[in-house]
């Protein structure tokens, strides 16, 4: 005669009510979705703006005070309003101990009269050839590489102007408004930020081309070991300058995502719960149907021990079953999540948004079996202690 | 006589499959290449069809179309291969159609096509046989840019078709016999490329819309 083990018992149980373990294991396998979808946005999010913020190369950006800083602030402004500071406060910056590294810039937009029928915005940015590329180095090329000259007459685009424009490394590009020629000598990788629509051009073609001598910013590398506070206090004193830290855009982003975080844990909590209710519910009634059973076992022998362990592990097949399939969900749908997020964020990083690897599974997984293991205590302990007299005659009685 | 059981799949699996594939299909999609929009569709379509009430718009690409075999045709009629970027099969194309009340009365579409010194963004304003109405260059970087925005130099096209245009060399830039292209006057002749590769657009514009909308009305004077 086969012998058939207490896991074969406990899972032929479960079969007994298809459709209720069904939905059980469902109720389970999307708390474990959204667990792991969160946790994986959690980690992935913060990794994406920390690659980002690294990807920009400097930890500090000095900007004349009033200017505005970021290309998509110019656009709105018609290219108006650029402010400049003097040359020679790159070389005070860079004087400072703490100072790793400085890169000058000089921003500047022109109207290109032929963009659609009211005309349209360019913008280029001037960067030094000798310091910005070694600042930027985790800039990937698409094809061709940086200008090497200071006054040379070329150009790297970023990824979605070189589409728009439809240049290639060898082509030629003409500065609107000023008709200046330059080529093309490098076309960046799309990286999601800002850059994709920026012109780079040598600092000093900007400033030849646009008769301008002044910067509107410079970035500012500090050494690893340096206080960041005390030198950004040291910047503020600087006179005519504004002072904007990157650490501080990552904490100030991160307070803004943390309050959409700490809304979805809580409805990740709750889904949680209501799992947890799910399974006691259903084992509970698993139980109280079969006390009559469960009386017989008992009076052939069966002992608390056996009864506990039966119904104990009903719940854990029921759970891990649920966790395996919730897991399974949230990894083929983690695509689907990071769309979904970027969307409705109001800043998202360049990267991947949900970052899921084998410890974040195992760890829910872990969590998930846990639940099981905390919500079948009480229904296995009630099925434990029952009396088989009192069972078998309640089943006679009613 | 031995009997197998058959495995039947429960309804709720094949719906959650279902339902996670054209989730997958949908976040993909948001990812597709770009085409050539106008930048204000009810300004620009009011502009060239001032006649307009309304208009659709389709997307079309010619790996949905017809795959390597329309790509090659295209090319075939417009005597040129395809390349670069805004040159490859999956490019979805965005055809306007455009009508007077409940009557279709015309189609605005755009093609890019590289220049000397970027992009051009060339519109084509048709009536119902494909005949040009009206040009507008959305986009152009060019020394001459002006010359080849201006009115003088757009109203060289209009009456014009796809069969004028079939004895075009696109490449050489050279029209034999000479015909109705021929007489399009290039504002600048400095800009030679860039007037060359305005012709490419529109010849290029022309086939895909007989093509896409018109059921190749042009194919039979076609001679290649």
């Amino acid at each position: 005669m086969k012998k058939i083990s207490i896991f074969e018992v406990a899972y032929k149980n479960l079969l007994r009510k298809k459709t209720r373990s069904v939905l059980t294991v469902l109720g389970i396998a999307m708390a474990a979705w959204v667990l792991v979808s969160l946790f994986g946005f959690n980690r992935g999010y913060e990794a994406s703006l920390n690659k980002d913020i690294d990807n920009l190369g400097f930890q500090m950006l000095i900007v004349a005070k009033g200017c505005p800083y970021e290309a998509a602030t110019l656009m709105l402004k018609g290219g108006t309003g650029l402010k400049y500071m003097n040359e020679s406060i790159a070389a005070t910056v860079a004087a400072e101990p703490e100072v790793d590294g400085v890169t000058p810039m000089l921003m500047q937009v022109v109207f290109d009269p032929n963009k659609g029928e009211s005309g349209g915005l360019a913008a280029f940015l001037g960067v030094d050839p000798m310091t910005f590329p070694k600042m930027k180095s985790v800039l990937p090329f698409k094809a061709g590489g940086w200008f090497r000259e200071a006054e040379a007459a070329e150009a790297v685009f970023g990824y979605e102007v070189a589409e728009l424009e439809q240049r290639e490394v060898g082509d030629l590009y003409l500065i609107p408004e000023k008709e200046v020629e330059v080529k093309v000598v490098g076309v960046l990788e799309r990286t999601g930020t800002q850059d994709d629509g920026t012109i780079f051009l040598p600092i000093k073609t900007v400033q030849k081309v646009f008769g301008i001598q002044e910067l509107t910013s410079i970035g500012i590398k500090v050494k690893k070991e340096a206080d960041m506070k005390a030198f950004e206090d040291k910047m503020y004193k600087l006179p005519d300058v504004q002072v904007v830290s990157l650490s501080q855009v990552k904490t100030t982003i991160l307070t803004l995502v943390s309050t959409a975080r700490i809304m979805v844990f809580s409805i990740a909590l709750i889904a949680i719960l209501i799992a947890l209710m799910g399974v006691v519910n259903t084992v509970l009634m698993s139980v109280m149907e079969r006390r009559q059973e469960i009386g017989i076992l008992k009076s052939m022998g069966a002992m608390a021990g056996d009864i506990f362990k039966l119904v104990w592990l009903e719940t854990i097949i029921l759970c891990v079953g649920g966790g395996l399939i919730g897991t399974g969900l949230a990894l083929l749908t983690a695509r689907l999540t990071d769309v979904l997020v970027r969307r409705l964020l109001p800043y998202s990083p360049s990267g991947g948004l949900v970052a899921i690897d084998v410890g974040l599974v195992l760890t829910a997984l872990g969590v998930v079996t846990a639940i099981g293991l905390v919500s079948g205590v009480y229904p296995s302990w009630k099925a434990a202690r029952m009396r088989p007299l009192d069972t078998i005659r309640s089943e006679v009685e009613s | 006589m031995s009997t197998r059981r058959r495995t039947r799949v429960p309804k709720w699996l094949f719906l959650a499959a279902a339902t996670l594939l054209l989730s997958a299909a949908a976040a993909l999609s948001l990812y597709a290449a770009v085409g050539c929009d106008l930048n204000d569709p009810d300004r620009d379509v009011k502009r060239l069809f001032p006649e307009s009430t309304g208009y659709k718009t389709l997307y079309v690409s010619i790996s949905k179309k017809g795959g390597d075999e329309l790509l090659r045709r295209i090319e075939a009629r417009l005597g040129d291969r395809f390349t670069g970027l805004f040159e490859t099969s999956d490019v979805p194309y965005t055809m306007y159609e455009i009508y007077k009340g409940t009557d279709l009365i015309g189609y605005i579409h755009g093609v890019n096509q590289k220049g000397t010194y970027g992009g051009l963004q060339v519109f084509l304003a048709l009536d119902l046989k494909g005949t040009i109405r009206g040009i507008y260059f959305q986009k152009l970087t060019s020394r001459a840019a002006r010359a080849f925005r201006d009115a003088a130099f757009g109203a060289q096209f209009i009456g014009l078709s796809l069969s004028d245009f079939y004895s075009y060399d696109v490449v050489s830039g050279k029209e034999d016999p000479i015909g109705p292209v021929s007489r399009i006057k290039n504002p600048d002749p400095a800009s030679e490329r860039d007037f060359r590769a305005a012709l490419r657009a529109t010849k290029k514009n022309l086939v895909l819309v007989d093509e896409f909308v018109l059921s190749n009305a042009h194919l039979k004077f076609f001679k290649g």
